[in-house]
């Protein structure tokens, strides 16, 4: 009877099965809605993930702002992003679909279009010529079909406290040579140079293969591993571990024990140097310390392989069944409109960057740099989840946090998690 | 005397590693965003602020949500309790061919892991176009707990003297007459100890309640507490504030019916 009190975490893993489940072709019994009523309807259903408080007010500024337009009307629907992230097969496969969902860009799009279960946007792209090709490639799927609207992207980066590395007296480096000696000096102030945060999160840890892999071996090598093209045991995937280990005296020792939020107050109480992240992290910043944090670019390695970034992109899809599609074409091509994306860039926590390149992002040094960081990247690479599949991501925390821990058993580990993966991308 | 004193001692440092979560969580409920980020969540409180309760209510939604709670959990528990009480009767009082078969057949349904039936259950409630409703979710808890409360139901009116029944039938009472008037109001503390029991199950339910529901504002206290999580950063002073204010009304039925929830758990101890 104790079922009915399970813990959460049960209840999702048991969720994620149903979702994967559902995918299942023959498995899920498309069953017809009683009240599905043919034709247009004035309605327009938009699922989002983005419930905390900032984005989820941002969306409702977003969704008033097209309601004014005139046109479909669009009832925004906001759910918990875990149980987004679980229901999403569930909501795509049902009879009676929401027609709009927040997603991302790239191969967690694809997935469902490959699943024919997305609208086809491509005469939406018609008045979004001005996006960057990394974007339309982006938004293409393996049909080559348009699947996907991009509205924001935000970036990857060292970020530190200014004051702190003033204190120290170190300079943000710019080769790995200098990263490795901003290190020593910062461990001989007594301070764990590197934080992380891989309790509940050991994610993040996949920022460090991604950056690693793309300074060595460049970014097409590393799209074509996580699509299932290469082997995790290529001795060229060991460099990157070789030159992993080289920075892992320097990683805060506490930060297996907590979750990325409590790296970042670790971070900005000077209990750590810097920190690998995502812009989101300063959602979690206290608003006075929030000027005094800056970036720098992950370490040149090679200099002979283009600099690729990691830029993860956000944006819209639709589903086939969408009951009014041209209706949701227009409410797609209306997001993808400079001035849709300043209502939410404005009206959000303000690291978000427009995809649209007319789009104004927030007037500060720090977007700024990024914007200018991503814009002079050769290659964009997105996060390892992203760039390869929601599947792929847990045998790379097996891996990553195994390494971390006992890092001279790296031919073993990489053994393992080639098997994982080939089990991932066989099923 | 040291023994009775070691006792008390190792006594109360259990009961506080009991209570110390609970405690912790309303300590951060009171403590103000930049407090928690600037000091992480273990340290020692550097603020005070009823804001978060306020920002719990207002973007949780949490009122609604609460509304909603109620608004599935009191039908399910009076609507499960109801049937199941009939059922127990009939399978307790009478010799209904294949009795025990049948409380075997209600029980077996609880060993399922519910985990195996969320398919099933999402696409049937879909095919009967009550995805997206509170019947639903009614049904569902109902449906769930209709085997186990059966069961409870039926080894306490199995105990009850027969010669009651019996005196109930010369007066010229029927089977429903003796169900409401002489059986029922001698079930009542196994009755109000199962409420209060299936009242916190359903109360707090998760699994099914995202199985059913799509709609934020049709969704209950759970769902709408694990909305207070972003994406990536989580206001953990908010959601401890919204988590205080959804146990109240469990902790409140538990208060109103712990007399009859301690001697409920005594039933059938002493044969």
């Amino acid at each position: 009877m104790t079922g009915l009190a399970a813990d959460r975490r049960t209840f999702l893993k048991g969720l994620g099965v149903l979702g994967a489940a559902t995918l299942i072709p023959g498995c899920a019994t498309s069953t017809k809605s009683p009240g599905s009523s043919g034709g247009a309807s004035s309605e327009l259903s938009l699922q989002s993930n983005l419930s905390s408080e900032q984005a989820k007010a941002a969306m409702e500024n977003l969704v008033a702002a097209y309601n004014k337009t005139g046109g479909s009307q669009v009832k925004l629907n906001t759910v918990a992003a875990e149980i987004f992230r679980t229901q999403l097969p569930t909501y795509l496969t049902s009879a009676n679909p929401p027609d709009v969902y927040t997603w991302y860009a790239g191969s967690v799009a694809d997935s469902y279009a490959k699943k024919d279960l997305l609208l086809d946007v491509t005469s939406v792209w018609d008045s979004m010529g001005n996006y960057s090709k990394a974007m339309q490639s982006l938004s293409t799927s393996s049909a080559g079909q348009k699947i996907f609207v991009p509205t924001s992207y935000y970036w990857w980066g060292m970020f530190y406290r200014k004051s702190n590395f003033a204190k120290w007296g170190v300079t943000p480096p710019k080769t790995w040579a200098e990263f490795v000696a901003v290190c020593k000096t910062i461990q001989s102030k007594g301070i764990p140079p590197i934080g992380i945060g891989l309790g509940d999160t050991p994610w993040v840890a996949s920022a460090w293969f991604d950056y690693l892999n793309i300074r060595i071996n460049g970014a097409p090598f590393h799209r074509k591993l996580l699509a299932g093209e290469g082997d995790f045991t290529d001795p060229k995937v060991k460099a990157v571990f070789t030159k992993w280990r080289e920075v892992l005296p320097y990683f805060d020792p506490k930060g297996k024990s907590f979750p990325f939020q409590e790296a970042t107050s670790a971070l900005l109480a000077g209990k750590t140097g810097m920190f690998l992240i995502g812009t989101f992290f300063a959602d979690s910043a206290p608003k006075d310390a929030l000027d005094d944090i800056d970036f720098f670019q992950f370490p040149i390695i090679d200099p002979a392989v283009p600099v690729a970034e990691e830029a993860p992109t956000d944006g819209y899809f639709a589903s086939k069944k969408a009951k009014d599609p041209e209706g949701t074409k227009k409410f797609l091509a209306w997001l993808a409109t400079p001035e849709a994306q300043n209502i939410y860039v404005q009206s959000s926590s303000g690291t978000a960057i427009p995809a649209n390149p007319d789009g104004k992002s927030a007037d500060t040094p720090l977007v700024k740099k990024g914007k200018a960081m991503i814009e002079g990247a050769a290659e964009i690479t997105q996060f390892f989840n992203r760039d390869s599949s929601d599947a792929l991501q847990p045998t790379a925390d097996a891996a990553l946090t195994k390494f971390l821990d006992k890092p001279d058993q790296i031919d073993k580990i990489l053994a393992d998690w080639q098997t994982a993966a080939q089990k991932v991308f066989k099923a | 005397m040291i023994r009775r004193t070691g006792y008390h001692v190792a006594m109360s440092i259990v009961s506080f590693l009991w209570v110390a979560p609970i405690l912790w969580v309303i300590v951060i409920s009171f403590r103000s965003f930049d407090d928690v980020a600037a000091n992480g969540l273990g340290s020692l409180p550097h603020s005070f602020t009823f804001s978060t309760y306020k920002s719990a209510w207002e973007d949780a939604d949490e009122f609604r949500a609460l509304i909603n709670s109620l608004l599935v959990t009191i039908p399910a528990v009076l609507l499960s309790l109801g049937l199941a009480s009939i059922a127990a009767y009939g399978l307790a009082r009478y010799s209904i061919p294949f009795r025990r078969t049948i409380l075997l057949l209600m029980l077996m349904g609880n060993l399922l892991p519910p985990q195996i039936l969320l398919i099933p259950i999402s696409r049937f409630v879909e095919l009967i176009g009550y995805y997206d409703t509170l019947i639903a979710l009614i049904a569902v808890h109902v449906g769930f707990g209709l085997g186990f409360y059966t069961f409870v139901l039926h080894g306490f009116m199995r105990d009850l003297p027969r010669e009651i029944q019996e005196a109930a039938t010369i007066d010229g009472a029927g089977p429903g007459r003796i169900y409401s008037s002489v059986i029922l109001p001698l079930t009542r503390p196994a009755l109000a100890a199962l409420g209060a029991l299936s009242f916190t199950w359903i109360f707090n339910d998760l699994l099914w309640s995202i199985t059913v529901i799509r709609s934020g504002e049709k969704m209950p206290v759970t769902p709408a507490l694990l909305g207070l999580q972003g994406l990536f950063v989580s206001s953990w002073n908010v959601i401890a504030a919204g988590t205080v204010i959804a146990a109240v009304p469990t902790v409140a039925v538990f208060l109103r019916f712990q007399k009859h929830f301690v001697g409920g758990l005594a039933i059938g101890a002493v044969k």
